[in-house]
Parts: C-alpha cells; structure tokens; sequence
C-alpha cells in the first residue's frame, strides 16, 4: 500500500468569518508499506497523524494525492471504494463497535454482509477472529457491557476477520485504562508475530520497539524523520524528535 | 340505548380507529426513514425532504381528506373514492412528514461514527444505513414515535368527514339519537381514545428505555 503526495486541509469555523482557520492536516505525505511490514507512526497530538490514516483507509477523501492499494489508484473517481474498504482493516482511537451488535455480531456483519459468506461460513470465521484475539467468551456481550480492552479486541477481530491485506490501527491504546493497554498491545504483538501487514499510529514506545520495522515521527503535517527504532531511541536526527523522544521516554519511566 | 350499550356501540368503532392508525404509522416509517437518511446523507436532495415535511406538515388533513375523498374521488375513483384508503393516504403522509423529521434527530443522535465505522468494514453507506444506523435510530427515537402514534389514534377522529364508522362517527350518531344527550357519547369516546393511547405510547417508552440501556445509547 502506498500514499504519493497526500494532502488534505481542514477548515475550522469560527463565529465570525474572519475566524475561519483553515488547518493543514497533511501536507505533501508519501508512504509505503509493503506485504508483512509493520511500521509505527507517533508524534504530538493534533498533527493530522490519525487524518493521514483516515486518508489511507479512504475514510476522508484527500485533497489532493494518491493513494494506492496493491497496483489499484484508489483516488481515481469511479473507484469501487467499498470494495477497496473491505481489503483495509480499521482499528479506531475510539473503538466505534456497533452498539446495538454482540461482539460475534459485530466480526460477522461484513463477512456476511460485504464478503457475502454463508451464514455458517460467517460464524465460523468470526468465531476464529474473536479467538485470535482471545476474547471468545464475550462473544454474546453488548459493547456496552464490556471492558474497554475487550471492546478494542473486538475490534480488532472486526479488522482481521476479513483477512484485509493490510491493518491500519488509529491509537489503538490511547482511549483505554493504562491497566487495559496490555491486553490489548499483547494482541497486536500475536498479530505481529503472525506476519500482519500494519500501519500502526502510536506511542507505545516499548512495543514499538519490538515489533516496528520502521518508525516515522510525524508532526504538524509531515513526516518529518523515518528510520529503524534503534534510530529513535539512540539519537534521532531532527531536534523535534529528538524532543519528543526525550518528553515520551521520561514521561514513560517515570 | 344506556351508557353500557353507548359504550359498546362506541368500542365496535375501535378496530376500524386502530387499522387507520396503525397502517398509517407504518406509511409513516416507509416514508420518514428514508426522507430521513436522504436529508442528513444526501445532501443534495435535502431541499426535496424540506419542501415535502413543509407541504404536509402545514396543510390541516382534514383539507386534505375532503380534497382528495370528495374533490379528486369522482374523477379518480381508483384509489381516491375508497374512504379508508384516503385516510390512511393523508394520515400517513403526514405522518411521514413528522417521522422524518423524529429520525433525523435520532440520526445525530447515534452520530456520524457508527457510520464511519460501517464504511470502514466495507459496507456501502446505504447498506451501513440499513443495518447499522436503522437499528439503532429506531431504539432512540422511540418516545418521540410513541407521542406521534398517539398524535395518529387521535387524528384519525377526523375520518368521521370522509364517512367511515368509526369511534368519532359514532358518537356523533349517538348524540343525533333521541334524547339527545350531548355529553355521554363524548365522554365515553374520550376514556377510549386514551384507553388507546397511553398503553402504547407508555410500553414504546419502556421498551425503547430497556433498550437503549441495553446497548448504551
């Protein structure tokens, strides 16, 4: 999967017209990442990290740019974008498990409903993502009554059940209960050790250096520095990360 | 005739009240969902949805019922010269014009996130609506449909213009019948219009409540 030259700008409203700010989420980002890579995207709130992921995943449209799927352009018009959808896993910041579906409801709606799977097909699948996360014994719970953790597995088995080519998860962690990142971080490692494609955004720095073939600190819109995790953590080149990393790093250990 | 008889000549009346509400509620959900999702997702043609809940929702039915059953019925007589149809045409209609506007609060209210969730597993955005929104639109909207239904049993008194034999037809024949008592019919027709309303706007109420605990809306 790759993204050329990504660009998307916001216009934020204010009361007056004069207020209108107009807000440069990404600005000119090229990415790719090939079949079994997993790479980590970090850097400071509000620099348009989860928008470009958005993009990514076509869940906003880019102003301008490309991305790509394999060899298929999906910011051509005429594009079968939920087609193109259903070959991306989402894992949200916030979850957004559909409320009013158990959490075998929420893996099978797509196998059923966009694979077009058989309903016993559908189950058994569904039933496999939810044990690849562990979490089999909600599988008749609402949302509403599970842990944060069990929810974002959930969610996860929701982005995995298809089998997508690639997994792009948001901030996987950061909405939950420090005691719940565990579980959830203990899962993406499984994944990890799977093969999974992932583009990750992040600040779990422990995991990322595990598992991140490659980190790309992002901030106010660009990519600004990307190299291997020994890069980040021994000595980054631009004083930005540099900065960052030393914030993230005390911030962690302390 | 006593009140025991009155009250039974008025109850016979209900079946014929409960049909014209009941088929009109659901010409309500056909037409107010779908207006509904097209004036929050379509925003090109919301202008139509405005211009269709503006129409119905200024217009007393009861123009509309005397319009269509005795002005268009004797040039259209398919479908316009059937009472009952008429009835529920306008009643419905409405109906529609005010669900509409029901579910589109109800819209905002589930949010745009469930939607964006739907598209993220692939789902095109009118099956995410189908089966992801519609549900759960329903179970938050429910008081508000539980007040519009009451609002139908209610309207549907104005079928009595149009000459169908129901409650409100009724007890006007009572009051025509000697001796005329004026005030017995009326009385016995409002305890059973709220023996009609209340149950169900009270259950919808509960229901929709359990539920939305249920799934935490």
């Amino acid at each position: 999967m790759e993204a050329k030259n990504v660009y998307k700008a916001y216009r934020i409203k204010g009361d007056k017209k004069e207020d209108t700010k107009i807000v440069q989420a990404v600005k000119d980002v090229s990415l790719q990442i090939h079949k079994g890579d997993i790479k980590l995207i970090f850097g400071p709130s509000g620099s348009g990290k989860s928008t470009f992921l958005r993009c990514m995943a076509m869940l906003d449209f880019p102003d301008k740019g490309e991305i790509y799927l394999g060899d298929q352009c999906l910011t051509k018009p005429g594009v079968d974008l939920n087609k193109a959808r259903a070959r991306i896993g989402f894992v949200f910041q916030h979850i957004y498990l559909f409320r009013h579906l158990t959490a075998l409801g929420n893996v099978e709606l797509a196998l059923r409903q966009v694979l077009k799977l058989p309903k016993e097909e559908a189950r058994k699948r569904a039933l496999a993502a939810l044990a690849e996360v562990k979490i089999t014994d909600c599988c008749s719970k609402y949302p509403s009554q599970m842990s944060g953790g069990q929810a974002q597995r959930v969610g996860i088995a929701r982005a995995i059940a298809r089998n997508p080519d690639i997994i792009l998860l948001d901030e996987p962690t950061s909405a939950l209960d420090p005691e719940l990142t565990g579980e959830v971080i203990d899962t993406l490692r499984d994944l990890a050790k799977e093969g999974t494609t992932m583009l990750i955004v992040s600040h779990e720095m422990p995991f990322a250096k595990e598992v991140a073939e490659e980190m790309i600190f992002y901030d106010q819109g660009t990519i600004l520095e990307t190299g291997p995790p020994s890069l980040f953590f021994n000595a980054p080149n631009t004083d930005r990360a540099k900065q960052f990393m030393t914030r993230i790093i005390n911030r962690t250990t302390r | 005739m006593d009140v025991w008889q009155q009250f039974i000549f008025l109850v016979e009346g209900v079946p014929l009240t409960l049909s014209i509400s009941i088929l009109s509620f659901l010409v309500g959900i056909a037409i107010g969902l779908p207006l509904a999702f097209i004036r929050v997702y379509e925003k090109e043609i919301s202008f139509v949805v405005d211009a269709y809940e503006k129409i119905w929702r200024g217009i007393p039915e009861i123009v509309l019922m005397l319009l269509l059953y005795f002005g268009l019925g004797p040039y259209f007589p398919m479908p316009f010269n059937n009472a009952f149809f008429v009835a529920a045409f306008v009643l419905g209609l409405r109906s529609g014009a005010n669900q509409s506007q029901i579910y589109r609060g109800a819209i905002r209210g589930v949010g745009d996130e469930q939607m964006i969730a739907g598209t993220s597993v692939g789902l095109s955005k009118w099956s995410a609506i189908w089966h992801i929104m519609v549900p759960q639109v329903f179970t938050f909207s429910t008081p508000g449909l539980g007040s519009e239904y009451a609002l139908l049993i209610k309207d549907s008194a104005y079928v009595y213009v149009i000459g169908i034999f129901e409650i409100m037809s009724r007890s006007i024949q009572l009051k025509a019948m000697p001796p005329g008592d004026v005030i017995t019919p009326f009385i016995l027709a409002a305890i059973i219009y709220i023996a009609m309303t209340f149950p169900i706007a009270f259950s919808l109420d509960r229901w929709g409540n359990r539920r939305k605990k249920k799934i935490g809306l």
